[in-house]
């Protein structure tokens, strides 16, 4: 076990290394592929060796040990902060990490740095499994994607100065610290993979170097090294006290009140990697790099890292104000973005929407802790990973066609993209379609309200009933806008035959998941999540998920209901068969209108977004603000131990 | 009995009583504006002569998604009456709902596509609702099936009078009533022709109406989980919330989609939340 | 059974009628009248409509808003004229712009004579429309 981590860790970054060296296309496509097959092997065979189940904890292999490797890399990573930092001329970041350095130096220095348990560095559970085979699997078809997305991406966008050794060595620099971040045990192996997730995200969203992209480049670094400072200094905390740095140990049940104060910090650091209220602002922005850069932040690495941090937590804060502070910035996170997401019309940002929302409620999940709460946010991380990922290939690719992320000009998807379209009905029906994946975590999640006692149950539910409802707003108007039709000509039904291989191989392996696991929703159920929860808060043996066999039915009728039904429609030849009404005035070709006076006009037909009666950034003001007092009650309420 | 027979009751049944409760609607609406009105069996009548009638079809989307409209409708209560956890219930029933919305969003007329738009914006200020009330109701009776409710030892009404309340508001665009600009309702002069149906011919339209008289029957099922000690008490109530419905639909018939959303928004936080929360605080 | 005779939807258009029909029309749906005792419903709508009663005559530019109106409701259905424009084209009928009765378009199945057509007459002319109706039905079925 502990040399396949080691390789997975290691491996991706050796390959990151290679191809920074790499210049031809062709020699870059058949590298990026066969490395991807070995890192999802390499994780399906990890996933496989864990046999039983019971949580393994182990160092590095032929006795090697850390030594100073931690402190060097920080050094360099550091250097480079304040590189670019100069070179943009930024004065936050900067400081930042020189606080995150203080204090490294600070301990190293002092000598406070305890003894390190080396056969404690990793541990391997069921919820690292399930992360590690998100990453290794999601993470590697979306590495596969960019190849035939990046090509298309610097043709229609000739401006944009290619860097494509860089991206792919940064894509898989990050599959190769998320690993590590998984798997880590003791805090500062952890924080060092955390950081370098976060300069990786820095330089992919920074990608194509416009004023516009470097500055979101900078708030996603700001916010996400002031997470890692608050990492740091939960680090500082914890050897003051002469605590364990060791996470399981530290999270192995209801913390004492001297914990509470360094595990505050580290849900700080958890809710600013998650994106939740007021640091959403940085995932926004991060939805102007290229589509895969969203997909990989999204899905699979990064945004995950964060609710695997405050899962992994969970145990320990459960019950306490802080607790509960921090699951009520996930639920209010959840509501709020939820209502923002009805009034966008840019797709990619009403994804990322959906992806703050779906962690908001990951983070409420672990914030309560509960068998079922936990049950529920691993849960949700499957469903999400997979559907979203697919999502935000999908609308990569479509965007490259039609050069437009407005959810208007997807229009009659279905004719001009047919293929595409079901894939895209695939993911959204992952997302929210009534009784699967994502709802069926809702729902138990409403079960489990019902027993929190006192306000705070009442709330949770009024929340919940709000925000799931936002939701199927904004995914009813992207599947009105993807299911309409019309009549397409030859050129128009050619476009669908210039997506890349690369492209299509990923997205429709993400979509066989998505069904794949919705298929299999109980056995994942009984085998990983299940077991993982009764292990997480030690709780009698229940089952989870009620399912009986009408509601598994019903599941599968709703998933596969819409990409059945769009695949036989396009190639209903002859489905013309009758124009809509005008007002007696003629319709051809399915959308053109003979006007009063002569002359034709095709309609065009504009989704509503509640102008009037929902104002979007009010609303996400209001969310950050809120969100921003209740952290600092949840932070002053951990300093004081409750 | 076995809650499968129920379920099958149903889906025989529903569309029966659903008929009739919109037979005796036009009759009375007919007898509130001083006319005599159309025989009780009238929306038979039309039900049987749009199945015999032609059906155009705009595109081959749908006539699938109205069949899944129909068929998901008659799930929701099927599952409903059939003892399948509530809260799942009330996600069925939005998915139900919404694919009606898809069978006139994916036509290009300008009519179907603002109904379909319209109906979403129903839909979202309706489901908010719906997610809460059978909540409350598993909380108060701790049932999770609608045969744990009538068999709670419970009475659910005089424990929720804001959730029910708030049903009387929310029911009113549910049962296709007042606001005047959300196409559905059954007026005669409407801003968008018919709004969502307007492209719906012969049998498609047929499964519209199908699905409304399913939609009426749920409702009937809600109302009787709220007076869960006996059935006909709940039958008689909804008759009360009905009836009430009928003459809101006649005096107040130029509500727009705006004071909709915003109203019944206000009303599921105020009427229903304050209730919830009272619920939680004293239990 | 048929149920065409106890269900007639119509689509009720006003071609280029001077609006005194057109008020008869409404009036038929008023307390005094009310033809939906015999299921009578006024849809605004093709797509939806049994019976296309048209008022007033056709003129050059609504031909073909009449041809695709007709065009666009199910079959079976039928084409009431209501009053004296519609089936002849009445006082207009040597109008520069005028084409005539609706006769000139459509195959009308019943005229409606009167300027303006009384409502008696108007729902004697549905219920003859009707008959039509059933009678296409059986002759497709």
């Amino acid at each position: 076990m502990s040399s396949l981590i080691v390789f997975l860790v290691a491996f991706p970054l050796v390959i990151g290394a290679l191809l920074l060296g790499v210049h031809s296309g062709k020699l870059r496509n058949v590298i990026v592929v066969l490395a991807g097959l070995i890192v999802a092997g390499a994780s399906i065979v990890t996933a496989a060796t864990f046999g039983n189940g019971n949580a393994l904890f182990f160092g590095l292999p032929n006795g090697l040990t850390l030594g100073q490797g931690l402190l060097v890399v920080e050094v360099l990573m550091a250097a480079f902060v304040l590189f670019v930092s100069i070179q943009n001329r930024r004065v936050l970041a900067p400081i930042l990490v020189l606080g995150q350095l203080a204090i490294s130096f600070y301990l190293e220095l002092a000598g406070k740095m305890p003894e390190i348990d080396a056969g404690r560095l990793f541990w391997f559970d069921r919820l690292s499994m399930v992360m590690v085979l998100i990453i290794g699997i999601i993470g590697t078809l979306i590495c596969i994607h960019s190849l035939g997305y990046m090509r298309d991406y610097h043709r229609s966008s000739p401006m944009i100065k290619g860097r494509r050794t860089a991206f792919f060595c940064l894509l898989f620099v990050f599959l190769g610290s998320m690993f590590g971040l998984v798997v880590s045990n003791y805090l500062p192996l952890m924080l060092v993979f955390w950081e370098i997730t976060t300069l990786c995200s820095f330089l992919l969203i920074g990608y194509t170097r416009t004023e516009e992209t470097i500055g979101y480049a900078f708030d996603a670094l700001n916010m996400n090294m002031l997470g890692g400072l608050a990492f740091s200094g939960a680090i500082l905390l914890l050897i003051n006290g002469n605590q364990t740095l060791d996470l399981a140990k530290l999270t192995s049940g209801p913390a004492s009140a001297a914990l509470l104060p360094a595990l505050a910090l580290l849900c700080l650091a958890g809710l600013t990697k998650a994106a939740q209220m007021p640091f959403s602002r940085w995932l926004l922005g991060a939805m102007y790099a290229p589509s895969p850069t969203s997909a990989l932040l999204h899905s699979s690495t990064m945004v995950k890292a964060g609710v695997f941090l405050l899962l992994r937590l969970s145990p320990a804060i459960a019950g306490s104000d802080l607790g509960t502070m921090v699951a009520f910035i996930g639920m209010l996170t959840f509501l709020f973005v939820s209502l923002v997401g009805l009034t966008e019309q840019n797709t990619k940002k009403v994804l990322a929407y959906s992806t703050i929302g779906s962690l908001g409620l990951i983070v409420g999940c672990a914030g309560l802790g509960s068998p079922e709460l936990i049950w529920v946010g691993v849960m949700i991380i499957i469903f999400h990973a997979l559907a979203k990922g697919l999502l935000f290939l999908v609308v990569g690719t479509i965007e490259n066609r039609f050069y437009t992320k407005d959810m208007e000009n997807f229009d009659t998807l279905l004719s001009r993209l047919p293929l595409v379209s079901a894939l895209a009905l695939v993911g959204i029906a992952g997302m929210f379609i009534a009784p699967f994946g994502v709802v069926v975590a809702k729902w138990t999640a409403i079960r489990a309200f019902l027993e929190i006692p006192g306000w705070q149950g009442a709330a949770l539910l009024v929340i919940m009933a709000f925000g799931s409802s936002f939701t199927i707003f904004y995914w009813g108007k992207l599947l009105i806008k993807v299911l309409s039709m019309k009549s397409v000509t030859e050129y128009e039904r050619s476009i669908q035959k210039r997506i890349s291989s690369f492209e299509w191989i990923a997205e429709i392996a993400l979509a066989a998941g998505v069904l794949a696991v919705t298929f299999f929703l109980a056995a994942i159920s009984e085998q990983v999540v299940g077991p993982f929860a009764l292990a997480t808060f030690k709780g009698t043996s229940q089952s989870f998920l009620h399912v009986e066999p009408v509601m598994l039915a019903t599941m599968i009728v709703a998933v596969l209901f819409l990409p059945v039904l769009a695949l036989w429609a396009s190639r209903h030849e002859n489905y013309n068969m009758s124009d809509f009404y005008a007002a007696g005035r003629p319709v051809t070709n399915g959308n053109v209108v003979g006007m009063a006076l002569g002359g034709t006009r095709a309609v065009t037909l504009r989704n509503y977004y509640l102008e009037g009666v929902v104002n979007g950034q009010l609303v996400f003001r209001a969310g950050t603000t809120i969100c921003a007092a209740l952290l600092i009650a949840a932070l002053a309420a951990g300093m004081v131990g409750r | 009995m076995n809650p499968i027979v129920y379920a099958v009751l149903f889906v025989l049944l529903a569309p029966v009583f659903g008929g009739l409760l919109a037979g005796i609607d036009r009759i009375a609406s007919a007898r509130m504006q001083s006319r005599v009105g159309p025989p009780l069996l009238q929306p038979f009548y039309d039900l049987g002569k749009l199945l015999q009638k032609d059906a155009r079809q705009v595109n081959p989307l749908v006539e699938p998604l109205l069949l899944g409209h129909v068929g998901f409708m008659a799930a929701t209560g099927a599952m409903l009456v059939g003892g399948v956890d509530l809260i799942f219930v009330a996600f069925v029933f939005a998915l139900a709902a919404l694919f009606l919305v898809l069978a006139a969003g994916t036509v290009n007329s300008p009519y179907s596509f603002t109904g379909a738009e319209r109906e979403l914006v129903v839909l979202l200020a309706a489901e908010p609702f719906f997610i809460l009330m059978l909540a409350a109701i598993c909380k108060v009776t701790d049932a999770s099936s609608y045969q744990g409710v009538l068999s709670s030892a419970v009475m659910v009404a005089p424990k929720l009078p804001g959730v029910l309340l708030a049903f009387t508001f929310v029911a009113t665009i549910k049962l296709r009533k007042s606001p005047f600009d959300i196409s559905t309702s059954h007026h005669a002069h409407q801003e968008l022709v018919s709004g969502l149906t307007s492209d719906m011919s012969g049998r498609l339209l047929a499964y519209v109406e199908m699905a409304h008289w399913y939609e009426s029957a749920i409702l009937a099922s809600f109302v009787i989980l709220f007076f869960n000690w006996s059935v006909p008490l709940g039958l008689l109530a909804f008759a009360v919330i009905y009836a009430a419905e009928v003459l809101v639909d006649n005096s107040t018939s130029r509500a727009k989609w705006q004071l909709v959303l915003r109203s019944t928004w206000a009303v599921t936080l105020l009427l229903a939340g304050g209730n919830v929360l009272a619920l939680f605080l004293l239990k | 059974m048929s149920f065409f005779s106890k269900s007639p939807w119509i689509l009720h258009y006003d071609a280029s009628s001077c609006n005194g029909c057109d008020i008869e029309v409404l009036a038929c749906l008023t307390p005094l009248y009310d033809v939906e005792r015999f299921g009578v419903v006024n849809t605004g709508n093709p797509k939806h409509a049994d019976i296309l009663l048209i008022t007033g005559s056709v003129n050059e530019r609504n031909i073909d808003i009449i041809e695709n109106l007709y065009r666009q409701m199910p079959d079976p259905k039928v084409v009431v004229a209501v009053g004296a424009c519609a089936c002849s084209g009445g006082i207009f009928a040597r109008a520069y712009n005028i084409q005539g009765g609706i006769d000139k378009v459509l195959p009308v199945d019943v005229y409606v004579p009167g300027c303006a057509a009384r409502p008696e007459s108007i729902i004697d002319g549905v219920i003859k429309g009707i008959g039509a109706l059933e009678m296409k039905r059986k002759k497709s079925a």
